[in-house]
């Protein structure tokens, strides 16, 4: 309604009358209604590959010889804000790590954890990285707690591989439980 | 056929009419009351005016039983206030309804609840009821029909002046 | 004695019954899947994806989950309505087709007999249909009563308010259109519009037209529909009237409200659209497919309207009932009777 007191505006009332708002309203929706879905079908057929700067679980590197980078300094869990990092160090001369002194037990709490990267900030050696693995969901609470051997394994995505990019996967179930492949050579760029 | 139709109809329509006034809990009353309406639409489709039961179930049931039913539910009607209402009527009502009853079935009996039948046969109601129904009531019965629907305007009219009352109170 | 074609005519009577109870009863399984398809799109979603292509077979998973689901009924509620709610809902919405005229008449090839394409040709079809609508609010209003919840019996007192008040206009329309017509029966209403597209009651100008908005808003309101779905509002309400059922008799609610979105669909075309007369002269193309045609995009703008508005305040859902659809209907109504003489 305008200011004018007691006065009808044709012009507003002629487009209530023939509905011009609703009409309006309806072409966008039905616009929408044509265009591509923007949904990636995961885990079907796609999976999205998060960005290098992405922070997901943990993971524990090893050199080109293939040694532990992590010296057990406990630097990670000092920094650590949730105290979920708890590092154990011992002596090992047998060339496991890098130095003599490498991590007996290195195991992240997962329920507490935030992933704000501080560990691998923190890290003098770059052992530690939060890599790009997401799906940490699991049916009891086992998984919360990850050790270093399993850590230890390198992930999925490469740490050379740039990512950003929505990957074809498969989606295996199996008795033990189900599991998505992303396949990194064939990728596509998201379409918005 | 009609015969065993009318009396199911009946039985039921009288069934449900003895429920509205027996159960205690207005929302039953009400649905009773709904049961016993479209049974006497049924009745009306028996005897050859699929009008008047289009109407009876349009307007009663669809309507009047809804605003009934909006009301009860808004009121919530505690069950002590229906209790008291029956103070000292029974004394009286209970003659009263018996002289009723005696005279109903006086004039059952002695078969004088008939009146003429019109100059319509089954043949034209069936295809035309609605026509026949809507000019006599326009042409025929014009100045009742008037009568009527001004009578109906004061009840509107009275009954929003009632609320505009009570609203300044 | 009876006849053999009394018979078969009974059979007939009883085969097409079973036939259009059965088609109602299934059609909610495509309903949920078009609608959640629509709703999915509308909004830059896919929609159902993973059960079975395309998300064909999530219908199917939804009545396993409603028929497996544990029946619950409160433990203050009025046990008597709150079972008999669903049914009070459903049965008047099946109710309405036998009035409903689907087609002419057809004749079957190789028996050389004719066959009707609807159940009855009632001479107050269009009177009975909205009649018995009109019936399914007492499914909404006992069940919202009879569950002993708050939202519930908000939900039941909105959608009879909203009954009430929207009963005065789409009646109105259909006066309009018996106007138009001549005729109080369905089927003498669609035949009437044969012939070219400009014999339809909508092109009937200038009257038409706001029948036929009147009709389409009113009996939005009537079927709960958005934007005028205050008895389920989920907003407020958390689930209105049926927020206490569960299971089975949730889905009689359901089932009724989507057969309700049908009937509005098929009156629609039928009071306004020419039911099954083809708009244009294609050969080829049988009456009862330009019918069904007709009705999928009526159905079609039911989803897309729930997808674009907003639901109504309750006062301007009175407003628009009371000092709109009312009075526009009055002068529409004179309109249309002079047009007439």
């Amino acid at each position: 309604m305008n200011g004018k007191k007691g006065g009808v505006n044709i012009f507003e009332l002629i487009k209530k009358v023939v509905f011009t708002d609703f009409v309006k309203g309806l072409m966008v929706t039905l616009g929408y209604n044509a265009t591509k879905s923007i949904t990636l079908k995961y885990p079907d057929q796609e999976k999205w590959i998060p960005y290098r700067r992405f922070r997901g679980l943990h993971t524990l590197n090893r050199d080109e010889k293939g040694r532990e980078l992590c010296v057990a300094c406990e630097l990670c869990s000092k920094a650590c804000p949730t105290q979920c990092i708890t590092v154990i160090p011992m002596e090992d001369d047998t060339g496991r790590g890098i130095s003599d002194r490498v991590a007996r037990v290195w195991k992240v709490d997962l329920v507490r954890c935030l992933f704000c990267g501080y560990c691998e900030d923190a890290c003098p050696t770059r052992a530690l990285r939060l890599g790009r693995d997401y799906e940490l969901a699991c049916t009891d609470s086992s998984c919360n707690l990850k050790q270093r051997e399993e850590l230890l394994v390198p992930q999925a995505v490469p740490e050379s591989f740039e990512g950003g990019v929505v990957a074809s996967s498969t989606f295996i179930v199996t008795p033990a439980g189900i599991r998505i492949k992303a396949d990194l050579a064939k990728t596509k760029r998201r379409n918005w | 056929m009609e015969q065993i139709f009318f009396y199911i109809f009946a039985t039921i329509a009288v069934l449900s009419a003895i429920g509205v006034i027996s159960v205690r809990n207005p929302v039953h009353s009400a649905f009773y009351l709904m049961v016993t309406l479209l049974q006497v639409a049924a009745i009306f489709i028996l005897l050859r005016s699929p009008f008047l039961a289009a109407v009876q179930v349009f307007i009663y049931v669809g309507a009047i039983m809804v605003l009934f039913l909006f009301a009860v539910m808004v009121l919530d009607i505690g069950k002590e206030e229906l209790t008291e209402a029956f103070n000292q009527q029974s004394v009286i009502a209970i003659p009263a309804v018996v002289v009723m009853l005696a005279l109903i079935a006086y004039m059952i009996i002695g078969g004088k609840l008939s009146a003429p039948v019109g100059g319509y046969t089954d043949g034209i109601l069936i295809g035309h009821g609605t026509e026949v129904l809507g000019k006599e009531l326009y042409t025929k019965y014009l100045f009742p029909f008037e009568v009527v629907s001004i009578l109906l305007l004061v009840a509107l009219v009275g009954a929003i002046v009632l609320v505009m009352k009570d609203r300044q109170g | 004695m009876p006849d053999i074609s009394l018979i078969a005519t009974l059979a007939l009577m009883v085969i097409k019954v079973l036939v259009i109870t059965m088609i109602l009863f299934m059609l909610p399984l495509p309903l949920t899947y078009v609608e959640r398809k629509v709703a999915g799109h509308i909004q830059v979603r896919l929609g159902p994806w993973r059960v079975g292509p395309h998300g064909l077979l999530q219908p199917f998973a939804d009545m396993i989950k409603l028929i497996l689901k544990e029946d619950i009924v409160p433990d203050k509620a009025d046990k008597f309505l709150f079972k008999l709610a669903p049914f009070m809902a459903m049965i008047p919405a099946f109710a309405v087709y036998a009035a409903i005229p689907f087609g002419d008449k057809w004749t079957i090839p190789f028996l050389d007999r004719q066959v009707s394409l609807y159940i009855t040709d009632m001479n107050v079809g269009i009177l009975y249909v909205l009649a018995i609508s009109g019936l399914g609010v007492y499914g909404l209003i006992f069940g919202g009563w009879s569950s002993n919840s708050k939202y519930a019996l908000i939900g039941g007192l909105r959608s009879s308010a909203q009954m009430i008040s929207y009963e005065i206009a789409v009646s109105f329309s259909a006066i309009g259109v018996v106007l138009l017509s001549k005729s109080l029966s369905l089927v003498e209403i669609v035949k009437h519009q044969g012939g070219t597209i400009l014999h339809w009651n909508f092109f009937y100008l200038p009257v038409g037209p706001v029948w036929f908005f009147i009709f389409l808003i009113g009996a939005t309101a009537e079927i709960n529909r958005v934007p005028f779905d205050l008895p389920e509002d989920e907003g407020t309400l958390g689930a209105g009237f049926h927020t206490e059922y569960s299971g089975m008799r949730f889905a009689f609610f359901m089932l009724s409200e989507y057969v309700a979105m049908v009937t509005v669909s098929v009156m629609s075309v039928v009071l306004f659209f020419g039911g099954w007369n083809a708009p244009f002269n294609i050969p080829f193309v049988p009456p009862i497919l330009w019918f069904i045609g007709k009705v999928i995009l009526f159905i079609y703008f039911f989803m897309w309207l729930r997808f674009t508005l907003p639901r109504y305040r309750y006062d301007q859902l009175m407003t628009i009932g009371w000092k709109i659809l009312i009075p526009v209907s009055l002068v529409n109504l004179i309109i249309t009777g002079l047009m007439k003489i």
